[in-house]
């Protein structure tokens, strides 16, 4: 009956498409994904021949030949850039790893269990994420500092750790939320304790979605620039910081930047790449 | 091997709700209990009280010669089945089984035979290899019967095991049930809201209704005797009719009387109906009992109204008279029989076919 009361909504709203040849309709909708494609994909390619100009040819990239490497080998000359590139790797990977042991506890307590406790942690982790983003950075530059940890790996760690934990303790609840509690109870009346069944059972039937999250926590702290800017100096350089760092007294040298850029791009690439598929799995759970 | 006792069992969540209110029953060792009722019942909440899932509010749950209740659900001995069949999808069929084992540092060469043992008695050995996800419905709940008997448990539960299967197959699990009985002989706990799967598994039945015990008893105890309107309603199909009726006295009968019907019952073999009088009882009628025909002597009651609606099942026609305001559904009739919708019809039920429930608390009336 419903079915059948919904047949004419369905033939209204395709009739546009239905006017259209069956091969007009699909050249319609390739023309589409193509012009997303390129709204995507153009600064990018732009940003990619920018690094491949010399200096004096930036502002007409889409004029001249000459064609260089030298913004590369004079970026990578850079000692404060190769410290840069390493600090930005370790402290992406050190804040996944850290936040990504709190956020699996935190989610599943979040999705099992009920009362005072987890609902106190709901309830600090929602005022977090109901406060501004920036309105965080200057109190956290004086937190750092007074704790000494300004400029250090732990003074950006632990801040990013802090916001993972918030934002991604929710996706995690909604990952564990998927998973059918009764594989646990099965699990407990298996011989696990409460605790042996999140590890043995659940835990494992989320790896999709935890592998997912590795790679959005990773890419995340990788691209942020806001918390690195303020938290970090000379003594802990930041890639993204130190991209921005090309713009000075004597004017933008965008060759350089657009060559860092580009040098930054291809870790998250790399790790885009490879973890595609589980992240479309994941979030499909 | 054990027996199963919960004495006075209580479940009161945060917040004051009941959901199960002083639940006693003993279990004997080797039988298969049925515990049946509508949704929200309690039953499901008894079951995971006694696999410890639950914490208990009140009571005690002895399994074996122990009280279970402070205890983990591992120490308990137990084996659940559960709706959804909870199998672990990381796992292959293999693990799954041997899991349980695994957890209690059995010997991998004992643990071998186990799960080979097991998945014969289940022919899943050609399925070993494969992840739950390729198992079909049938073949999944299959692995966790298999998870459960690997173990060799004092107890089997059975948390509506069959619900999520199509009509086919959940008759054809029915059987290798009943077939897996006889093989691996194990107290059961068995929930279901299905009165069929509980009339045709269970040795005992026990009929749950807003947290409290309606009736206990043997399949036919329970669909001859029916304790109460609420357990007559629920235990048989096609459902029992039910027809409210006022009760007079007469010289040496009881007249029963509703619009567009009256029925005389001697006194003698309804004494507990003088109780009534003036007062309004219900009539029990169940469709089997119901035959076409004119009363032809005391021992028969008689009803006539206007035939609704047939309906051809091949083996018999199951019918729909109009008594009043309601319908009297009628089942077993002769398929061959043709019958005219709109005419009246004739209908007689033995007299000690008939039940009679308390028109206010619907206890029946014997």
């Amino acid at each position: 009956m419903s079915a059948v009361d919904a047949l004419p909504a369905i033939a209204s709203r395709n009739r546009f498409f239905d006017a259209l040849a069956p091969g007009g309709r699909r050249a319609l909708f390739v023309l589409g994904i193509i012009g997303v494609c390129l709204l995507f994909a153009f600064p990018v390619f732009w940003l990619v021949l920018t690094s491949l100009r010399p200096g004096y040819a930036v502002y007409y990239v889409h004029r001249g030949t000459d064609f260089t490497l030298d913004n590369f080998h004079e970026v990578l000359s850079q000692e404060i850039v190769l410290r840069a590139l390493w600090n930005s790797l370790a402290i992406s990977t050190l804040a996944t790893v850290l936040s990504l042991g709190v956020t699996v506890t935190s989610g599943y307590m979040l999705s099992r269990f009920r009362g005072p406790i987890p609902n106190l942690w709901f309830s600090a982790i929602y005022v977090f994420r109901c406060v501004p983003y920036v309105s965080w950075v200057l109190p956290l530059y004086f937190v750092t500092r007074a704790l000494g940890i300004f400029d250090t790996y732990w003074g950006l760690l632990l801040p990013h750790v802090a916001v993972h934990i918030c934002f991604f303790s929710w996706i995690m609840k909604g990952f564990f939320d998927g998973i059918d509690p009764s594989m646990e109870y099965a699990a407990m009346i298996d011989g696990c304790s409460r605790w042996g069944a999140f590890l043995r059972v659940a835990l494992p039937a989320a790896i999709p979605g935890l592998t997912a999250l590795a790679i959005l926590c990773w890419l995340y702290t990788w691209n942020e620039f806001l918390f690195a800017l303020i938290l970090t100096a000379q003594k802990t350089p930041i890639l993204t910081v130190v991209m921005a760092q090309f713009v000075h007294e004597l004017g933008m040298e965008w060759h350089l930047m657009s060559a860092t850029a580009v040098l930054s791009l291809g870790p998250a690439l790399i790790v885009t790449i490879f973890g595609q598929k589980y992240v479309i799995r994941g979030l499909k759970i | 091997m054990a027996e199963v006792t919960l004495s006075n069992v209580r479940k009161t969540y945060p917040g004051g709700v009941a959901a199960v209110k002083d639940f006693n029953l003993h279990i004997a060792d080797h039988e298969f209990v049925v515990l049946v009722g509508p949704s929200g019942c309690g039953k499901s909440t008894t079951l995971r009280m006694v696999a410890g899932l639950e914490d208990i509010s009140g009571g005690t749950i002895a399994i074996g010669n122990r009280i279970v209740n402070g205890l983990q659900p591992k120490d308990r001995d137990i084996a659940m089945v559960f709706q959804n069949y909870a199998l672990y999808q990381h796992m292959s069929v293999y693990d799954n089984l041997a899991f349980g084992l695994r957890n209690r540092r059995a010997k991998e060469a004992d643990i071998d035979v186990a799960v080979r043992g097991a998945a014969k008695i289940l022919s899943i050995e050609p399925l070993l290899e494969r992840r739950p996800r390729q198992l079909s419905g049938g073949q999944q709940q299959r692995v966790a019967l298999g998870r459960c008997i690997v173990r060799n448990p004092k107890v089997f539960l059975f948390d509506e095991p069959l619900s999520n299967l199509d009509a086919q197959l959940r008759a054809q699990m029915r059987l290798e049930l009943k077939e897996l009985r006889q093989r691996v002989p194990t107290t059961s706990v068995f929930v279901t809201h299905d009165q069929v799967e509980a009339m045709t598994l269970g040795d005992r039945i026990v009929v749950m209704k807003d947290g409290l015990v309606q009736q206990v008893g043997s399949p036919l105890a329970l669909f001859r005797h029916p304790i109460n309107r609420f357990v007559a309603s629920f235990i048989g199909s096609p459902a029992m009719n039910f027809l409210d009726m006022a009760v007079a006295a007469q010289a040496d009968t009881f007249r029963l009387t509703a619009e567009g019907v009256a029925i005389e019952l001697p006194q003698l073999r309804f004494p507990r109906l003088g109780a009534q009088v003036g007062r309004s009882v219900t009539l029990g009628l169940r469709p089997q009992h119901l035959r076409l025909g004119s009363a032809g002597n005391g021992a028969q009651v008689a009803f006539s109204g206007n035939l609704m609606v047939t309906e051809q099942l091949g083996d018999e026609q199951l019918l729909a008279v109009r008594i009043g305001s309601g319908d009297l559904r009628v089942s077993g009739v002769d398929p061959e029989l043709a019958l005219t919708t709109g005419t009246r019809i004739d209908l007689v039920v033995p007299i000690e076919s008939l039940h009679i429930f308390e028109g206010s608390t619907g206890a029946a009336i014997r």
